[in-house]
């Protein structure tokens, strides 16, 4: 008996301690916790770029200024996972992944939506890269001829990137035979799935495997030759580029930043955005105070 | 003659066998650090080990702060699991009856199982809103990863201690039973010393495993590659880093992560060394 009101005072004790306390409630003066991706992610790579996210060293090379206390997340998932569990949580991811539980703020008064990013509204986007030898294989050429074609990037608005060629003309497919290997970025994988299935109903002849690993091992794939078109998330950096790659934008994808849908900011400046990453503000007081 | 030939071809597919698994073994060693030894070269041993700053982008790598941040989450891991589990080691050995048993043990040896991917999720869903709540901060870090990684190294010290323990001859305790102690001081003066170097073996282990850890410290470490100033500030341990970043890593990035697993590498060669040191020792 008396084990048993032990047992159920300790849970009773566990209980508040995960679900009561007010400690955890959004409020302007809190302190706010910065999310970023890990370094060399494609995500964190565009977001540094994009929002100038630098700072010079002493001997005048530059580098990435992500204040060095903002917590590191490994994936999107557990990027949203710690905003939604977190009021006073600020993260990034694309625009593709957004889900309940969180809110996208809009950047200069404009909302982090598909349509935002295509008209130029929301001018936070990236692109995604497919890389490849100089000579590609007859049936690889085929296949890049067909993700850049009307019907290509047809299928990449419809799995809710952007298309990254303008005007694109309508697919005349040859006739080839053969396999065709793809590797590399998990963020570029989903749509090139899509897209793999598209163009093998259009010619079932070929072949195509998706591989999904990350960015750096699909170029490197690409550049070795054991895979015939490399995905990747970011740009080619110089060293992959003077292995003789080519680098092709095939979709845009936006990034959305993203807070606790109990957080009352809906907007911010893009001065705003790089204060609170690079550590020049740290509550939220303090980032509507700001000004470039 | 038959059975014979048999016998042979037998010895050699287990020679075979163990050859295979020593070989596995030595072309990882052969694999880190013929990878790590150029990074050593160009970034300095000690530069690399003593520098403060982790900054791929411009090419300055110094791992203090992960080397740092995995000797707290280990130290922070021990604090918790120790006690606990040596606790726990004295009451399935001595203590508990023999139908109680039955359950707990199995229910300790489920939690060796459980993948540390899900202890992971449970640190990020429970320990870290929890720790949020109670602070009013982030919830990600020292803490967090120490409470997780406590409850993580718990069956590996349960188990090796409670066979430590149960190995010490019945005389022990019934000399010192004889001589009027109770059976609490029994166990607690005559067989725990006695059993101390298993319990040291079983320490070890869990360092081992809290060291070696990865997936579930990522999740609610917070990764930030600075030295930590407090228990709920968030840190990057050695195999945090490598795994946070090998899939984007080119050039001397790349290799400096290899030289962070051949550090990673030395610290679990050590705590083997210990580990056999300690068994010889209880051997003899």
């Amino acid at each position: 008996m008396r084990a048993r009101i032990l047992a159920v005072s300790i849970f009773a004790a566990l209980f508040c301690l995960l679900t009561g306390c007010s400690a955890g409630d959004f409020g302007l003066d809190k302190e706010i916790t910065v999310i970023t991706r890990e370094d060399g992610s494609g995500t964190r790579d565009a977001f540094i770029r994009l929002f100038d996210i630098f700072a010079v060293d002493e001997y005048g090379r530059s580098y990435d200024a992500t204040v060095m206390t903002a917590d590191t997340q490994p994936s999107t998932g557990v990027v949203i996972a710690s905003v939604t569990d977190n009021k006073n949580a600020i993260g990034y991811i694309s625009v593709g992944a957004l889900c309940k539980g969180i809110k996208a703020l809009s950047v200069n008064g404009a909302a982090a939506t598909a349509e935002n990013v295509k008209n130029g509204s929301y001018n936070v986007a990236r692109a995604f890269n497919i890389a490849t030898l100089q000579n590609p294989s007859s049936a690889a050429a085929d296949f890049i001829a067909f993700l850049l074609s009307a019907e290509g990037q047809a299928v990449v608005e419809e799995s809710g990137y952007i298309s990254a060629v303008d005007g694109a003309e309508s697919f005349r497919g040859s006739h080839v035979f053969g396999t065709v290997t793809v590797s590399g970025s998990s963020s570029v994988a989903p749509v090139m799935q899509k897209l793999k299935e598209a163009y093998e109903t259009i010619n079932p002849h070929v072949t195509v495997e998706v591989n999904i690993s990350d960015s750096s091992t699909g170029v490197s794939d690409a550049a070795n030759g054991s895979c015939d078109i490399g995905m990747t998330s970011r740009e080619l950096k110089d060293s992959e580029l003077s292995r003789g790659l080519v680098s092709t934008a095939i979709a845009l994808d936006g990034i959305a930043i993203i807070v606790n849908p109990e957080n009352s900011i809906d907007s911010l400046s893009p001065e705003q955005i790089k204060a609170i990453y690079t550590g020049q503000t740290s509550t939220w007081s303090e980032v509507i105070a700001y000004e470039g | 003659m038959k059975a014979k030939t048999r016998e042979t071809v037998m010895r050699i597919v287990f020679m075979l066998a163990a050859c295979l698994s020593i070989l596995a073994v030595l072309l990882i060693c052969l694999f880190l650090f013929a990878n790590g030894i150029p990074a050593f070269r160009e970034i300095g041993l000690w530069n690399f080990i003593s520098g403060k700053l982790w900054r791929p982008s411009t090419d300055v790598y110094g791992i203090l702060p992960m080397i740092l941040g995995s000797l707290y989450v280990t130290a922070g891991a021990l604090v918790i699991g120790v006690p606990i589990g040596i606790l726990m080691a004295v009451f399935l050995a001595r203590f508990c009856p023999e139908k109680l048993h039955a359950v707990l043990k199995p229910a300790v040896d489920l939690l060796a199982g459980i993948p540390s991917v899900v202890y992971g999720f449970f640190g990020l869903m429970v320990i870290v809103p929890a720790i949020r709540n109670a602070f009013g901060c982030s919830g990600t870090g020292l803490l967090a990863a120490s409470l997780m990684l406590g409850i993580m190294i718990l069956p590996t010290i349960i188990s090796v201690s409670e066979a430590a323990i149960r190995a010490v001859p019945d005389s022990y305790y019934e000399g010192s039973l004889a001589l009027g102690a109770s059976h609490e001081r029994s166990v607690f003066r005559a067989v725990l010393p006695a059993a101390r170097s298993g319990i040291v073996s079983a320490v070890i282990l869990g360092v081992g495993r809290a060291v070696g850890e990865t997936m579930a410290v990522i999740m609610v470490a917070g990764n930030q590659a600075v030295v930590p100033s407090s228990i709920i500030k968030g840190l990057r341990t050695l195999t945090a880093n490598i795994v946070l970043e090998m899939g984007y890593a080119a050039d001397l990035h790349r290799d400096a992560l290899i030289a962070t697993a051949v550090v990673l590498f030395v610290f679990i060669l050590i705590i083997n060394l210990l580990f056999s040191v300690m068994k010889r020792r209880s051997a003899a």
